[in-house]
């Protein structure tokens, strides 16, 4: 095997394992000090391999943990732990990235006003930066001022919206968010997601509807496709 | 499908009777024994119990032994407080020893539900192979139980064919009944054909005898084959299965009464035959329906009294064969899985040694059901869980954890959340935990169709390991396996 194939497959195998780093452990237990994502993207680099090719290497880790989580043999942490790693070897990747001119798209999080709730809201956020993503977290209780204030300042690059929100109380704020949002003229793509929110709902206020944050990374890849 | 085998965990959590009970119980027991005592007719044994100091008496044509405390202590003590049964494989062998728990299939059901017509019918030798099958295949079910009788087969070879249908479709230990003392050399020979030579230490087979016809009389018969495997040196369960209200007294404390001296007096009994023979305390009390007279087995008393069981036998330092899991619903319905799940929970606690019958029965023992072996392992399953209980240390309390998601985060992404989650909650393979509209998406499917699915799935591709060829000829050559 050749020392560039080598690392690939290592980045492979340690993104499907979820291990960031050295530091981190695999399923076992074991691996701990053996280099992790980070180590191993910043290794093939050095090693003149093209970041297309790296990233091509990511993506098909990806579909091997989507698969693996399908079945059942994966838990969501497995998901998140996979999804955190390429992460942080996109961070690597980045500087490679932009010297050629490409740029991660842009997605803007939120728990909606006056809710708290935030684990679903941070498993999507961790999800899209797994697949790729540049995400602009708002954190939890945020008013659809600040929101529409965000995507006018990133206005040109992001690519969509992602509200959450637990309850049936404070759902109804995201109606105020795609409503501020058509008062100002802007197209974005909503995606809304969490316990109390259906499909008709999001129908209702003219938002995308995800079951879960996996569909949500789904729609999230739809909506670049169609540009 | 197989599942990793979580056995042999200590129990000992639920404890029905207090330490002052255990010690009553026994007490009176001892006075059972010493001022009643049992009948025995057979010759042989009578004088196996009067060789031995026991005191026989001729009371209007009734022979019976009267056993002093004192005896009834020292044959206890020479009893071994720890037996191995092997299994096939040494990964299935089971280690009998304080509140250790096994849970296994058990039975002398005549019925089984057909697996395609779903017609109730007389069982035959290839549902004893099938259901064997099933059980090698499910993880929770540790040991095998001969699940119904053979009605296809001429009765002089059913004890033989019985075991052997057993020990070729699973590497789980086997068990089946004996009463016919002829037959136990052929067993024995069996068995040390399998085993390749001694069989002593992990005999991959062992006997069930009721030898107790309660109240308080040695069944001759039975008897005679005791005698024979003890003898053998080989582990044996003393099976006494008597029924409250009807052939003991109708209160659970009477009913345990009258067993715990049944079963010290089969002690005793095979103690003077073979010191320090291996012998399993194998109380399975019952209650008749007062209303019919039908037998039951689902009601919680059964489950209490079957996990009593279990702490009149650690009291006296002997490992114990009892029954869970036995459901008076002829149909694999709601009421067959809760009574079930009680009576498995209890004795699971209780810290049983054997538990039989665990899976697969309906119907007050009359039949078994083939999916229904599916979902019972999964009520072991969760029982076992209970059995293991919550660990408490440095790793599992978590304090550094806590400390690093502090206040409003998550432990979604936490390493400890990874090492644990897998072990942590008990896994089902059955239950569904999907909300209605998913469910619905996807044909409500019943879990009884389910487990048959599961049930088909294992009878067309699963392959237990098979007995060396060579043996397996030896064996056909010398004795009638149809």
């Amino acid at each position: 095997m050749k020392i560039s194939e080598e690392i690939l497959t290592k980045i492979k195998e340690n993104v499907v394992k979820g291990r960031r780093n050295k530091e981190d452990e695999d399923l076992e237990g074991g691996s701990v000090g053996e280099p992790g994502v980070e180590e191993l993207v910043d290794g093939a680099l050095k090693g003149e391999i093209g970041p297309k090719k790296i990233i091509e290497c990511i993506n098909d880790a990806m579909v091997v943990v989507g698969k693996k989580f399908e079945t059942g043999e994966y838990f969501v942490p497995d998901m998140l732990a996979s999804a955190e790693a390429v992460s942080v070897g996109m961070e690597v990747l980045e500087p490679e990235l932009l010297k050629v001119g490409q740029k991660k798209e842009k997605f803007v999080v939120a728990t909606v006003e006056g809710d708290i709730h935030d684990i679903g809201k941070n498993i999507f956020a961790m999800m899209l930066k797994g697949a790729g993503f540049a995400v602009i977290d708002m954190g939890t209780d945020v008013s659809a001022e600040k929101i529409v204030k965000t995507v006018k300042a990133e206005d040109g690059e992001i690519v969509g919206i992602g509200l959450s929100a637990l309850l049936t109380t404070t759902m109804e704020n995201m109606g105020v968010v795609t409503e501020k949002l058509r008062e100002e003229g802007m197209s974005k793509s909503v995606l809304v997601g969490g316990a109390a929110v259906s499909k008709e709902f999001a129908d209702k206020i003219g938002a995308i509807y995800c079951a879960d944050a996996f569909e949500g990374v789904d729609k999230a890849k739809e909506l670049i496709k169609r540009g | 499908m197989s599942r990793e085998i979580k056995k042999g965990f200590s129990g000992g959590q639920y404890k029905p009777l207090s330490a002052y009970d255990v010690g009553r119980i026994h007490e009176t027991a001892f006075r059972i024994l010493d001022e009643i005592g049992v009948r025995v007719e057979l010759k042989e044994a009578l004088d196996i119990f009067e060789r031995g100091g026991a005191e026989v008496e001729v009371n209007r044509g009734e022979k019976i032994v009267r056993i002093s405390s004192e005896l009834v202590e020292a044959m206890v003590k020479s009893a071994p407080s720890k037996i191995v049964l092997g299994g096939r494989e040494k990964e299935n062998d089971l280690v009998l020893e304080g509140t250790r728990v096994h849970m296994g299939t058990g039975g002398a059901a005549l019925n089984v539900i057909d697996i395609d017509s779903g017609e109730k019918r007389k069982g035959t030798l290839r549902d004893i192979a099938d259901i064997a099958k099933l059980a090698d295949a499910l993880g929770n079910i540790h040991f095998f139980v001969r699940p119904c009788i053979a009605q296809d087969i001429p009765i002089e070879d059913l004890v033989v064919n019985q075991f052997y249908a057993g020990l070729s479709n699973t590497t789980k230990h086997v068990m089946s009944g004996c009463d016919n003392a002829e037959k136990v050399e052929e067993v024995v020979e069996i068995a040390e054909l399998i085993a390749g030579g001694e069989v002593k230490d992990r005999p991959p087979l062992s006997f069930i005898t009721c030898w107790m016809d309660s109240p308080l009389c040695f069944a001759s018969n039975v008897t005679k084959a005791l005698i024979e495997v003890v003898k053998k040196d080989l582990p044996v369960i003393l099976s006494s299965a008597p029924i409250a209200g009807l052939t003991s007294p109708i209160t659970l404390a009477g009913t345990l009464v009258q067993l715990h001296a049944e079963e010290l007096s089969g002690i005793v009994f095979t103690q003077l035959i073979n010191p320090g023979a291996p012998v399993v305390y194998g109380g399975i009390p019952s209650m008749a329906d007062m209303h019919n007279l039908r037998y039951i087995a689902g009601g919680m008393e059964f489950g209490m009294m079957n996990a009593a069981i279990s702490q009149l036998s650690q009291s006296i330092g002997l490992p114990n064969y009892n029954s869970a899991g036995i459901t008076d619903a002829a149909i694999p319905d709601i009421q067959a899985v809760y009574e079930k799940a009680h009576s498995i929970c209890q004795c699971a606690l209780s810290g049983s040694n054997l538990i039989h019958h665990a899976a697969g029965m309906l119907e007050s023992m009359l039949t078994v059901d083939y999916g229904q072996y599916v979902i019972d392992n999964e009520i072991i399953g969760m029982a076992m869980r209970g059995v293991r209980g919550i660990e408490v240390n440095e790793d599992t309390e978590a304090l550094d954890e806590i400390k690093r998601v502090g206040h409003g985060g998550d432990y979604l992404r936490s390493k400890h959340t990874r090492r644990h989650m897998r072990t942590e909650f008990f896994e089902p393979m059955l239950a569904s935990r999907e909300e209605r509209e998913d469910k619905d998406k996807q044909g409500l499917r019943d879990i009884r169709e389910l487990a048959k699915s599961k049930v088909k799935e294992v009878l067309d591709t699963h392959t237990p390991v098979e007995i060396d060829p060579e043996v397996d000829r030896r064996i056909r050559e010398r004795f009638n396996i149809l």
